[in-house]
């Protein structure tokens, strides 16, 4: 009889999937230590218990014309999707021919939809063309993808059984489209409701959607404000399913037209200047090598900010691991008794709906500026969000031995099976919050975001776009590193993974 | 007159060969019943057969092909798609043909699918989605038929009816099905497929539903008998 094998040891897929989470979580550990986690604030549980008055007692009456900062929030959610969606179909028609439009689409979603804003500000100002680019720009990238990956699954039966001389168009629109109509729909639909959240983050730039009253609330200390402003974009969220219907679409966007403004007057010299000049380091526009390194030099110090980019994206989402693996049980069928899995599920989709950027400037005004509020942040919604997800899985399992303890139904009959899947959700969202790790320099965190911000507000466009490609050659490395650590053949068949 | 001649040509998908050196003749006016197990080769050779006869066959395919989102209606008429053009397709689909309309609705009150034009196919039981898939096939309106199973999801007294249908419309046809009385009462010849060889090819009055057992390795006499002994 052979002794038992030791501690982690074998080949199953399970535990080597259990080696590399450890490894990361290792990893994180390690580097911890040169994160800045300082809480700096004199009192935060005071500032806490302050918010959460303001949120339980939110005070509707002192809201100014809320129903106007509303509506542009729906209006710019609204058309920068749909703009999104038609600029983004027929990319994904050429998305798996050419190398060209998959970079193209690379580059463009991997600059934040708040950085895409504060580009277009300079050019166009605080107008809705601003707003509308700022979204519909980056989303173009992902509805490529997403949608050149769903076309790809097509059933190919439809199109087998056509005679032969079909025209491509023909054959296109019977025996293809119809077939992932339902899901090019579901994941449009979702990726909807992640643009109600940047449309209110565009606020935090100075659009006047609803963030734009949230951060003077909060930033002011008026909390019942901010709670007020807050349950109108959870009651927003939570009733998309009725006032988004698909039958209210086409009044839906029609009306909104009314709404969108201001629009700029754009002076296209001005804008031209702005592409072929401002954009761009003086010496290179020259030819001015030596000057060129000069002008790298001025940069500020970019290592240190790339190392808190990274760090801080690592700790994210390790933090997010951990976070889905104690939270998702809140929120499953399996465990707890049927009040309590309602209220996980309602506090899970609270913390997922609320927009990264608002959790993290929430801490930060409790914790003060360290990357401590931001980690929290990321680790928060991002957990929440998978956790979520995990817990629909698990509710569609059904249990082979339903007797055992609830933490032999955690561990031997639930988290393997659910274990694959979560962790591929985490590699998809490594991208993302390397991208909202960034932005959360805009709140003083000094990631590379911090230095972008600062360049903007300085007028230094030449070193505000250099920031900017650093950035999102940073994110498509990660997001080429998490494809590779990712378990393979996992069915992930939520179009909400992304 | 031959319909088509198979001479000594290997049969596969790819690099991987199901029917090695298969010599086969069709004949124009010919009922040809296709039988064998599952995996015997019969949807290979039915797709080489769909290959050289081209546009001069209909297909009816395993499976119906049908697209569950569109209409009776739509997926009907895609059996003449390429009859159209672009365009009138792609207006077809927001308000059908009236000239369309009219004929597919004759074909399906025939096959028993009436009042079911508008409904999406997603929306039907298999027998009807089977119907559909026939409908589309006899909507070619070509004078050869092959069908890959078409008759499998409907219960034998609508086979015979719907069999009945298709011959009647088609001077030849060339069908795999697993239904044996229906092969031997219905077709004039009968080709057995067995681990990529033709090991049976006869006319059908010529067979009995015992000579077709040799066809499957677990019902065989041999076989059969082995089992009584094993048991006893």
């Amino acid at each position: 009889m052979s002794a038992a094998p030791g501690l982690l040891r074998g080949r199953s897929p399970g535990l080597t999937l259990a080696r590399r989470s450890l490894a990361l979580i290792l990893l994180c550990l390690l580097l911890l230590p040169f994160a800045d986690l300082r809480i700096i604030t004199v009192d935060p549980w005071g500032e806490l218990w302050r918010m959460a008055l303001g949120f339980a007692w939110p005070d509707f009456m002192a809201l100014e014309s809320p129903l106007r900062a509303i509506v542009l929030t729906v209006s710019v959610a609204l058309w920068g999707t749909f703009i999104g969606a038609i600029l983004g179909f027929p990319l994904a028609l050429l998305f798996h021919h050419s190398r060209l439009v998959r970079g193209f689409c690379a580059f463009v979603r991997a600059i934040h939809e708040l950085f895409w804003a504060l580009l277009f500000l300079q050019v166009f100002g605080l107008s809705a063309v601003t707003a509308l680019a700022a979204l519909a720009i980056p989303y173009a990238g992902i509805f490529a993808k997403v949608y050149a990956e769903i076309l790809e699954l097509t059933p190919r039966a439809p199109n087998d059984a056509l005679p032969s001389g079909v025209d491509r168009l023909s054959r296109f629109l019977y025996a293809e489209l119809p077939l992932v109509w339902e899901r090019l729909a579901s994941y449009t639909r979702y990726r909807f409701e992640c643009a109600m959240r940047a449309s209110v983050l565009l606020g935090f730039v100075g659009l006047p959607t609803l963030g734009f009253y949230l951060e003077s609330a909060f930033r002011e200390g008026r909390f019942g404000e901010a709670g007020a402003l807050l349950w109108i974009f959870y009651a927003l969220v939570a009733t998309l399913q009725w006032w988004g219907h698909r039958r209210l679409l086409l009044p839906l966007l029609v009306g909104a037209l009314f709404f969108l403004g201001p629009w700029p007057d754009v002076d296209g010299e001005l804008l031209w200047r702005f592409v072929s000049h401002d954009l761009w380091p003086a010496p290179l526009l020259e030819g001015n090598l030596p000057g060129l390194g000069a002008w790298l030099a001025g940069l500020p110090d970019l290592l240190p900010a790339i190392g808190n980019t990274l760090l801080l994206a690592l700790m994210g989402t390790v933090g997010s691991l951990l976070l889905a693996l104690l939270l998702w049980p809140l929120a499953s069928r399996h465990f707890g008794r049927p009040w309590l899995g309602f209220g996980g599920r309602m506090l899970l989709v609270v913390v997922r709906s609320t927009p990264e950027l608002m959790l993290a400037f929430i801490f930060l005004l409790m914790l003060g500026p360290s990357m401590l509020p931001a980690w929290l942040a990321l680790a928060l919604h991002n957990g929440a969000l998978i956790a979520f997800l995990v817990a629909r899985h698990a509710d569609g399992l059904t249990l082979g031995m339903p007797n055992l303890p609830a933490s032999g139904r955690y561990a031997y009959e639930l988290l393997p099976r659910l274990y694959p899947n979560l962790l591929a959700l985490i590699c998809y969202r490594a991208e993302v919050i390397m991208r909202e790790t960034a932005l959360l320099g805009m709140l003083g965190v000094a990631t590379l975001g911090f230095y972008i911000d600062s360049s903007f507000q300085y007028l230094m466009f030449d070193q505000a776009f250099f920031l900017l490609l650093v950035t999102a050659a940073l994110n498509i490395a990660i997001d080429a590193i998490s494809r590779r650590f990712r378990p393979r053949e996992v069915p992930l068949d939520d179009p909400c993974s992304r | 007159m031959p319909l088509l001649e198979l001479d000594r040509v290997d049969l596969g998908h790819g690099t991987q060969v199901v029917l090695p050196g298969l010599s086969l003749t069709f004949e124009a006016g010919e009922r040809v019943a296709l039988l064998g197990q599952s995996g015997a080769g019969k949807s290979t050779l039915l797709a080489e057969i769909r290959r050289r006869l081209d546009s001069e066959a209909a297909w009816c395919p395993q499976g119906h092909g049908l697209v569950p989102l569109l209409s009776v209606y739509h997926n009907v008429y895609m059996g003449r798609l390429e009859r159209h053009g672009a365009l009138a397709n792609l207006i077809n689909l927001l308000k059908p043909r009236h000239e369309a309309w009219q004929e597919i609705g004759l074909l399906v009150r025939e096959l028993g699918l009436e009042g079911l034009l508008r409904r999406p196919v997603e929306q039907l039981s298999g027998g009807q989605r089977q119907r559909v898939a026939i409908a589309r096939a006899l909507y070619q309106q070509r004078s050869i038929f092959l069908g890959d199973e078409p008759l499998a999801s409907v219960d034998p007294h609508q086979a015979l009816r719907l069999l009945a249908r298709i011959q009647a419309r088609h001077t030849s046809s060339i069908i795999a099905l697993h239904q044996h009385r229906l092969a031997l009462d219905h077709f004039d010849r009968v080709i057995g497929l067995r681990d990529g060889q033709v090991v049976l090819d006869a006319p059908a009055r010529e067979l009995t539903l015992a000579s077709l057992d040799a066809l499957y390795p677990d019902a065989g006499p041999s076989n059969h008998e082995a089992g009584v002994a094993a048991s006893t």
